[in-house]
């Protein structure tokens, strides 16, 4: 069976049920870059073009550990759109071609375009003619009927999370695109710190990608990234129970701090106090968490009025 | 109404025209400076590129002057442009700045909006000045980047410093004022005659040649570029522009609307090193350094903005291109802190390292 490798980077922290049953459906063996450390961080950054976002070079650090443990193969796929005529951010759609100059030309990429601006069913269709190369039809469906499966399981449980946690001292909304929030190296451990202080967390994976659909909708501008549509989704969905907002920008992410302007606008309407955290490779973990203690403080009394 | 909007190099020129014709008036703000860049850079968000900040700080400028209406471009991704106007809007709403915002855009969805937003433009148009108005515009477009290509050709090659720049200013005067189709044919040539007289004071025409790539805001703005086509051209570099506004309105919008694509030419020079579509000028980027390598020019400037994503996809390709080609690539990054004398040293180092590899070929 051939071994193919997944960086644990970017869409990863989205859809590693979903690739990981279907390439071992279609007779991969499948194995994923170890989580992100300093080592990893350390090559993405060497190699990468300065100007690039955190978690972009994140990607590529984690590419070049899977090729320096001898993986040969990688799935990389072209993202364009996962949702109907919303694209996800630019820089996965030249992925591919950006990581090629990076990687020795012994590795091959396996890069099958994914479009999901005309439907899911479009969607569905890239997965099915990515997986007619390996497999015949009728397996190919069989494989994609699984993990589907796999993968509603899991957005089923990501959506459940802290959701029904009672008591805690504060309840937070963190904004952010799920690849920094699952990835606690890159965001500075920031989950297990609101923990420590008391917090509960929620997150923007946890609406269904409808209801965020039909928040956007509302909006003088409906956003046209799915990050960014789910991101304000999850405000108006959470507004009423929130004590307060957490922005992660990291830093050059352009869709964060426009979505960072809209949704202080609508905070301020909703009377919800927001905090803009910066990210990049040279924020201090221990800057951050005085940031936060503090906002958590100044919240708590607010509370207590 | 009055209306403002944000420049773009010299298309302030069309723009009037076209305001003029839809029956508004139009409120030209100042040309850019560093005050534009700190009104903007002072209001928008902090991570954001530099071409928000500029427009954003070109628009209060306007507002200033008692524009009451602010004219800027939308669109639906995946570039992040497509939502600059919206968040605009929402900070000068923030500032204190009540303005009629119009977002120029493909209409998606809400009709009735978008009725609003058409019967606020053509409110007080009549159809006959609407035809002349933007008959003029278009051919007003037309002039300003043929008299701005032959300032580049002629540039490298004038006498003294600054003539080239000083006729060219003279002619954009002129050609602002024009009111008639005629008359602007009669400035271009004009134009072409005196950018002609400089060539031929010269005598020989060998020059250096350079294509210019790169996001389009950057290319186009002075004020984004630090004047980076004079400053070469000073240099004894021609520029050649691969970017071309009339060309953009050409692709955006009217092969847009009867449904045909600008990206397949593009796609096909690009092969082999960027595959899709990456938003931006990010694949004309990469495919016009293929093209101007063949083309025999010999160098490329890049320019971006900072945290300009198609542009740092283009800016990590563009090195193999270079290789592969034996074709001097240099990506010059700007933000509002960029400073010209870094600029300057950057832009020699690069003109005398093409004067090297090219005369010692020769």
């Amino acid at each position: 069976m051939p071994i193919i490798g997944i960086p644990r980077a970017l869409y990863y922290f989205h859809y590693h049920p979903l690739w990981s049953r279907y390439l071992e459906e279609l007779g991969f063996e499948v194995t994923f870059s170890p989580p992100t450390n300093k080592e990893i961080l350390e090559w993405g950054l060497l190699a990468c073009v300065d100007g690039a976002c955190l978690p972009l070079k994140a990607y590529i650090g984690h590419a070049l550990a899977l090729s320096k443990a001898g993986v040969d193969l990688l799935f990389v796929p072209e993202l364009i759109g996962v949702w109907k005529r919303e694209f996800i951010c630019t820089s996965f759609l030249g992925l591919p071609d950006l990581l090629k100059q990076y990687l020795p030309s012994s590795t091959t990429l396996l890069s099958p375009p994914l479009d999901g601006r005309k439907g899911q069913r479009a969607l569905a269709r890239c997965y099915w003619r990515f997986g007619l190369t390996y497999a015949p039809i009728m397996k190919v469906k069989s494989s994609w009927g699984q993990a589907l499966n796999v993968q509603r399981d899991f957005e089923q449980s990501s959506r459940e999370q802290n959701l029904n946690v009672p008591g805690g001292r504060l309840k937070l909304l963190v904004l952010a695109p799920r690849y920094l929030i699952d990835d606690p190296f890159l965001n500075g451990n920031l989950l297990a710190h609101l923990k420590d202080l008391g917090v509960v967390v929620l997150t923007p994976e946890q609406i269904s990608d409808a209801s965020g659909h039909q928040s956007n909708l509302s909006l003088v501008k409906p956003f046209f990234w799915s990050g960014a549509r789910r991101s304000i989704g999850a405000f108006e969905h959470f507004f009423d129970q929130i004590d307060g907002v957490i922005n992660l920008l990291p830093f050059a992410c352009g869709a964060q701090s426009l979505l960072s302007v809209v949704v202080e606008q609508r905070a301020i309407e909703k009377g919800v106090p927001t905090l803009d955290l910066a990210l990049d490779e040279h924020t201090s973990e221990l800057g951050t968490l005085t940031r936060l203690e503090a906002f958590c403080d100044l919240l708590e009394r607010r509370k207590a009025q | 109404m009055k209306i403002t909007f944000p420049h773009l190099g010299n298309t302030y020129i069309s723009i009037e025209a076209l305001l003029e014709g839809l029956g508004h008036e139009p409120i030209t703000p100042p040309l850019g400076s560093k005050r534009t860049l700190e009104l903007g850079s002072e209001l928008g968000p902090e991570l954001i590129c530099l071409p928000f900040k500029i427009v954003l700080g070109n628009m209060l400028e306007g507002i200033d002057l008692g524009a009451a209406g602010v004219w800027m471009i939308g669109g639906w991704g995946p570039c992040r442009l497509g939502y600059y106007g919206e968040v605009q809007r929402i900070l000068l709403e923030k500032a204190g700045r009540e303005v009629d915002f119009f977002l120029l855009e493909m209409p998606r969805g809400n009709m009735v909006k978008t009725r609003g937003l058409v019967s606020r433009i053509f409110g007080n148009t009549k159809p006959r000045t609407l035809w002349s108005g933007s008959q003029l515009a278009w051919a007003k477009l037309e002039a300003m980047e043929y008299l701005e290509n032959l300032a580049l050709k002629t540039r490298p090659l004038e006498q003294s410093a600054g003539l080239t720049t000083k006729i060219l200013n003279t002619h954009l005067r002129k050609l602002r004022r024009a009111q008639s189709i005629k008359t602007i044919k009669v400035l271009m040539e004009e134009g072409h005659k005196d950018f002609l007289d400089i060539r031929r004071a010269k005598g020989h025409s060998d020059t250096l040649k350079v294509a210019f790539v790169g996001e389009i805001y950057t290319v186009i703005e002075p004020l984004a570029n630090l004047n980076l086509e004079q400053r070469l051209g000073e240099l004894g570099v021609e520029v050649v522009r691969t970017i071309s506004l009339k060309k953009w309105v050409q692709d955006h919008i009217f092969k847009k609307i009867i449904g045909r694509s600008h990206l397949s030419p593009l796609k096909r020079s690009a092969q082999g090193y960027l595959n899709t579509f990456v938003g931006g000028h990010g694949l004309e980027s990469v495919a016009h350094s293929v093209d101007s390598a063949k083309a025999n020019i010999h160098g490329v400037i890049q320019i971006l903005p900072v945290a300009c994503m198609p542009e740092i996809i283009a800016q990590g390709i563009l090195p193999q291109v270079s290789l592969d080609y034996n074709l001097p690539i240099m990506s010059l990054v700007v933000d509002e802190h960029s400073s010209e004398t870094g600029f300057q040293t950057r832009l020699e180092a690069f003109v005398d390292l093409l004067e090297r590899q090219v005369y010692a070929h020769a």
